[in-house]
């Protein structure tokens, strides 16, 4: 050690340290090994214990962000069979909802149905149409699996395709069959000359095409109005006159079908109505009621045509690319609404084609240059002065590549199949997106989307039906169906809007998150708006000015309010605040006014009582001598909320003269918005109950914990109670107020019980103080229940929670960086 | 409130009162009432009293923290507390400017005058007493402002914002409080950048900045080095041609260097009280001899 006598010979890593023996440590400085291991376990329970914490946050994360993922994924596709149809140009390809058995038909009188599996032969199926009879024209329902068809002798009837298991050796198969039901002469196919000596046609009469005779008292479809004799028929059959196009449409108690005829060069709309025998099983069997010539109300001649599912209407594209809407009132054929959907084309406005969206609201129009354009029948409020039902333009898709050449529509939802070519693109209506689109290596002649919406199958040019598997859970969802404003269908114009679930199969599901976040945050205004005055005062008043005594009462209290249930604060709040505040709204502003006028005027009167009575009061139990004033004042409040009713909340019925002392009413037509019992001040004013303790406990901490120090600086400057705690406190407390402010607005935000059972969750979107509104969380405790799991539904509700959770990690994370700033700001204090 | 009876009737001399039933102390030179002539032993020095203690007790609760005490404090004069910790030093202080009201459940007996009027006259706002009496705590605890805004806080507390009458008190103040030179360039900075002598010197500065007849000192220096202790002492000196100032210490040497009047107290009384060369050289209370020579505390 003699060496190191010098300092910096010893700290020279150069100089090597003597080497000694290590003396024995005495026993009075060693650790026990018990110690040491608890010193050693509890670190690392610690570690674990908080990593685990940090990983469980991560992992309900990624759970939630897991389930919420394929929401926003579009379609996939994949090759599954290849079909070889022996059937040379099938007028009608149809599938069965496995995709195992599709079907071709001729057009005529032969079904072939082919097992996708290539496994057994074709099924060859004729129908039983009378010999020499010819189809001239069909149409496929695949949701009904059936087909209308009408022959060259005016006769219409219907194709029932049905798929039967069957077991053969114990093995089950599946066998298509197709059935005609019976054959109605309903159209009378009249000769070239007689159409145009036809006076019915030219008549610009209010319903032309005034009944065909049709006899009162026939009562079958089997013996219907008088059919055309023999010998017209014969004289149709060998003139050019036939029925080019046809559609059934059938509702509860009524059906209508519409057909498009040639005669000669010439076209004709016909339109044949069927109602149903009312007895007292309901609604028996459709007869039919009245036959009408629609003809002379187009202006140009009809090429395509629809009727909807409700059989009240008739849709009819023309030559021109004009677009007539029939709708049945009473006994006549009013044309409703023509348009042309493509009015502002350059080239050609005709009409590739048109057709129904699921549901038969909405018709997807294609252009001969490829555009894709959507009309749905709704109650437009602009350019509608009558304020009817027509068809307004809803969506537009991007071009395809050329005039749509198949189309097919989704029988679960409102997606369509078309395309151009050998183009095929899978679009979504709702949204107005594309699912997917491919060009495939064939010419497509054909689309069909599968009953299940599991398949697509493509017709090529030589007759190979291609099948997909069609992996696309969730079509309705996606960005814009969340966040965008939407046209739905029967809507006035875009909105947000949410509802996600339907009385029917036909059913939009509404799935913007707009109205619940707005919910959110209005809640949330409300309470904090409410609660944070109250709160933020309170802390104030007590840690600076409170009786130190009281506040070791006043603290716990607030403290157990804080961990009051919310679903106690609900209760309360939808069965005995909302019921009792609904009528006396204007008793609450008159308190509100008077308990905020209450301590000015109390400070004032208080100020000017001279000192030597002041001292009566102990500082810190000012307010016991307030609080009478307090309770009077609400008291007249209260009392008095009627007679300001009366003078300042009048609505006058303008048709009586009749005054109404009603604030609801008042307010319902002063603002136009509406008037709940169970509203946004209700939620505000509960909610707030619930936030306030929060609030409280932690600001009072954080002003409660400002150094003495600075207190008695400033208050030994001379400053007062309030300077002291305005200038000096409140700014150091800052960081910790807005904590509080912060975790009072995270429990807002996610409050639940609350908004459910204190408003009546309906997801509006307004600024209305006494409307309700639907909130993030309300919404997830309100559907989760009713969501099959995986649904589109289920993983919209976990959409929910991740927005709630990222809102409270955005405003939290904000608030973080703030507090740190102010803190930064205060620090070394 | 107060129980004694008020005496501002009285001119006394400057007195201090370590009343002869202070056992084991009474050998020393008193009055007929137990009282040390202040003119006996310094007759030079003959202070207007300013601080007037009057048999004053003090209460925490049921404990007692101070009692009978009868001391007078010289304006224009340096008057130093000492005595062990605990003994009531603070406490006396802090019931000159009335800072002990604001512990709970607190009492008092006797009164306090300041240029003969009590502290306790209700017609007296507390505020205003406040702003008469600076003071300075132990622990430095600046304001989270600038230096420019900790200075003037007193005068905006008093609604007083004239931007030229600022600027002149705050350059008055902090060279009064030997601070302007080194901070003159960043007045409008942060006070937390400062070190811990020149926090002090702000806490001073900010103290005189309403120019209050009195400066009340809780060991101001006792978590300063020693070099920023030189500078706050050299301070007093100068600040006592304006102010009554009344230090506590626990430096027997900074209250030598320093201070006019020495009072010794003792487990919450007053033992005694005298010039700060007689308490230091020729202390008359044995324990007060232990206490200075480092025997005791
Ligand atoms: N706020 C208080 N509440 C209760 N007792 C106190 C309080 N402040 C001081 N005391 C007690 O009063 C006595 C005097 O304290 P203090 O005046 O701070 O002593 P010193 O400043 O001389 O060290 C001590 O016994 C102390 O415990
Ligand atoms: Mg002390």
């Amino acid at each position: 050690m003699s060496e190191s006598n010098v300092p910096s010979a010893s700290d020279s890593p150069s100089s090597p340290a003597p080497k000694r023996e290590r003396k024995p440590t005495p026993a009075r400085f060693l650790v026990s090994p018990v110690t040491l291991w608890i010193d050693f376990l509890m670190t690392w329970v610690i570690k674990v214990g908080g990593i685990g914490v940090i990983v469980a946050v991560i992992g309900i994360m990624v759970f939630i962000t897991w389930q919420v993922l394929p929401l926003f994924s579009g379609a996939s596709i994949q090759p599954h069979d290849e079909v070889k149809m022996t059937m040379p140009n099938p007028a009608v390809v149809g599938m069965d909802e496995w995709g195992e058995l599709p079907f071709a038909y001729d057009g005529d009188r032969t079904f072939e149905f082919y097992d996708a599996h290539g496994k057994n032969p074709p099924q060859k199926v004729t129908i039983a149409l009378p010999e020499g009879e010819k189809v001239t024209a069909t149409r496929y329902f695949p949701e009904k699996y059936s087909l209308v068809i009408a022959t060259d002798k005016g006769n219409v009837g219907q194709i029932k395709v049905r798929y039967d298991a069957e077991y053969k050796d114990g093995r089950r198969t599946v066998v298509g069959r197709a059935e005609l039901g019976t054959l109605e002469p309903l159209i009378d196919l009249p000769a070239e000359a007689a159409a145009e000596a036809n006076p019915a046609t030219a008549s610009p009469a209010p319903a032309p095409g005034t009944p065909a005779p049709a006899t009162p008292g026939s009562e079958t479809p089997a013996a219907p109005a008088p059919a055309p004799t023999p010998a017209t028929a014969a004289v149709a059959a060998q003139t050019s006159t036939k029925i080019t196009v046809i559609d059934r449409g059938a509702g509860e108690s009524n059906a209508l079908v519409g057909a498009i005829l040639k005669v000669g060069e010439k076209r004709e709309l016909r339109a044949i109505t069927f109602k149903a025998k009312r007895s007292i099983r309901g609604a028996g069997k459709m007869t039919l009621d009245q036959r009408y010539d629609l003809t002379g109300q187009l202006k140009a001649a009809p090429a395509q045509l629809l009727v909807p599912s409700t059989a009240d209407a008739l849709i009819v594209a023309d030559d021109s690319g004009q677009v007539s809407y029939f709708f049945q009132d009473g006994d006549k054929f009013e044309l409703r609404q023509s348009f042309q959907p493509f009015a502002d084309s350059t080239g050609s406005k005709a009409i590739a084609r048109m057709d129904f969206i699921f549901g038969d609201v909405s018709i997807v129009f294609s252009g001969e240059n490829g555009q894709s354009r959507v009309f749905s029948l709704c109650i437009p409020a602009e350019n509608n002065p009558e304020q009817k039902r027509i068809f307004a333009l809803t969506k537009e898709f991007p071009p395809l590549a050329g005039p749509a050449t198949f189309f097919a529509s989704s029988q679960r939802n409102k997606a369509f199949l078309t395309g151009s070519g050998k183009q095929a693109s899978l679009r979504y209506t709702t949204t107005e997106t594309i699912r997917w689109e491919k060009n495939l290596d064939f010419d497509i002649r054909q689309g069909i989307i599968g009953a299940k919406y599991e398949n697509l199958a493509f017709l090529d040019a030589s007759n190979v039906l291609h099948v997909y598997e069609l992996h696309d859970p969730h079509p309705e969802a996606g960005f814009n169906a969340f966040f965008g404003k939407l046209w739905y269908e029967g809507l006035a114009g875009p909105e947000y809007s949410y509802q996600s679930t339907g009385g029917t199969d036909e059913f939009e599901p509404k799935l913007s998150l707009i109205p619940l976040i707005w919910g959110s945050i209005k809640g949330t205004l409300c309470a904090l708006i409410f609660a944070v005055p109250i709160a933020l005062t309170a802390a104030i008043y007590t840690s600076q000015f409170l009786d130190p005594n009281l506040k070791r009462i006043v603290k716990p209290t607030m403290e157990i309010m804080a961990s009051l249930p919310s679903v106690v604060l609900g209760f309360l709040a939808a069965l005995w605040v909302a019921p009792r505040v609904a009528d006396r709204v204007p008793s609450l502003l008159l308190i509100l006014v008077l308990i905020t006028l209450c301590p000015l005027l109390f400070g004032w009167i208080w100020n000017k009582i001279p000192k030597i009575y002041r001292l009566w009061m102990r500082p810190g139990w000012e307010w016991s001598l307030m609080l009478p004033l307090l309770v009077v004042l609400c008291v007249i409040g209260w009392n008095l909320g009627p007679y300001f009713e009366e003078i300042a909340f009048v609505y006058v019925d303008p048709n009586t003269g009749q005054r109404y002392a009603d604030f609801g009413l008042w307010w319902k037509h002063t603002t136009g918005g509406g008037y709940d019992q169970r509203n946004s001040m209700v939620v505000g004013f509960m909610m707030g109950f619930a936030v306030i303790p929060i609030i409280f406990t932690i600001a009072e901490d954080s002003l409660s914990n400002v150094p003495a120090g600075l207190r008695s600086a400033s208050l030994a400057l001379g400053a007062t109670r309030w300077q002291t705690a305005w200038e000096v406190v409140l700014p150091i407390a800052s960081a910790g107020i807005f904590s509080a402010l912060m975790i009072g607005l995270g429990r807002a935000v996610g409050e639940t019980m609350i908004v459910v059972m204190a408003t009546g969750n309906t997801p509006l979107m307004d600024f209305n103080l006494f409307s309700g509104m639907r909130t993030l969380s309300a919404n997830i405790a309100v559907e989760l229940p009713e969501a099959p799991q995986f649904s589109t539904h289920y993983r919209v509700l976990f959409l929910g929670a991740l927005l709630l959770f990222l809102l409270t990690f955005v405003v939290n994370t904000l608030a973080e960086f703030l507090r740190n700033h102010l803190r930064e700001k205060y620090k070394g204090i | 409130m107060s129980t004694n009876t008020r005496s501002t009737d009285e001119a006394k001399p400057l007195t201090s009162h370590p009343r002869a039933h202070n056992k084991g102390t009474s050998s020393t030179t008193t009055s007929e009432e137990g009282l040390i002539q202040w003119n006996e032993l310094m007759p030079q020095d003959n202070p207007i009293p300013y601080i007037r203690v009057k048999d004053f007790s003090f209460f925490y609760g049921p404990k007692q923290a101070i009692f009978d005490v009868n001391m007078d404090m010289g304006k224009n004069r340096i008057t130093a507390l000492i005595g062990p910790s605990g003994c009531g030093k603070s406490t006396l202080l802090r019931n000159i400017n009335r800072m002990n009201d604001l512990v709970e459940n607190v009492r008092h007996k006797g009164d306090i005058t300041i240029d003969d009027d009590s502290i306790y006259d209700p017609s007296i706002e507390i505020i205003s007493l406040r702003k008469r009496i600076g003071m300075v705590f132990q622990k430095s605890n600046p304001f989270a402002t600038s230096i420019y805004e900790n200075v003037i806080f007193a005068l905006r507390v008093a609604g007083r914002n004239n931007r030229k009458e600022l600027d002149e008190v705050v350059e008055r103040s902090l060279r009064g409080a030997a601070l302007w030179d080194e901070v003159k360039d960043r007045l409008h900075s942060s006070a937390m950048g400062l070190s811990g002598g020149q926090m002090q010197r702000l806490c001073i500065a900010r103290a005189i900045a309403n120019r209050p007849d009195v400066l009340l000192m809780d060991e101001p220096c006792a978590a300063l080095d020693p070099i920023a202790t030189v500078k706050i002492e050299e301070l007093m000196l100068e600040l006592k041609k304006e102010f009554t100032i009344v230090i506590v210490t626990h430096n027997m040497q900074q209250a030598g260097r320093c201070s006019d009047y020495t009072a010794f107290m003792y487990l919450g009384k007053l033992m005694e009280f005298g010039t700060t060369q007689q308490i230091f050289t020729n202390p008359k209370v044995k324990k007060t001899e232990e206490y200075v020579a480092g025997k005791m505390g």
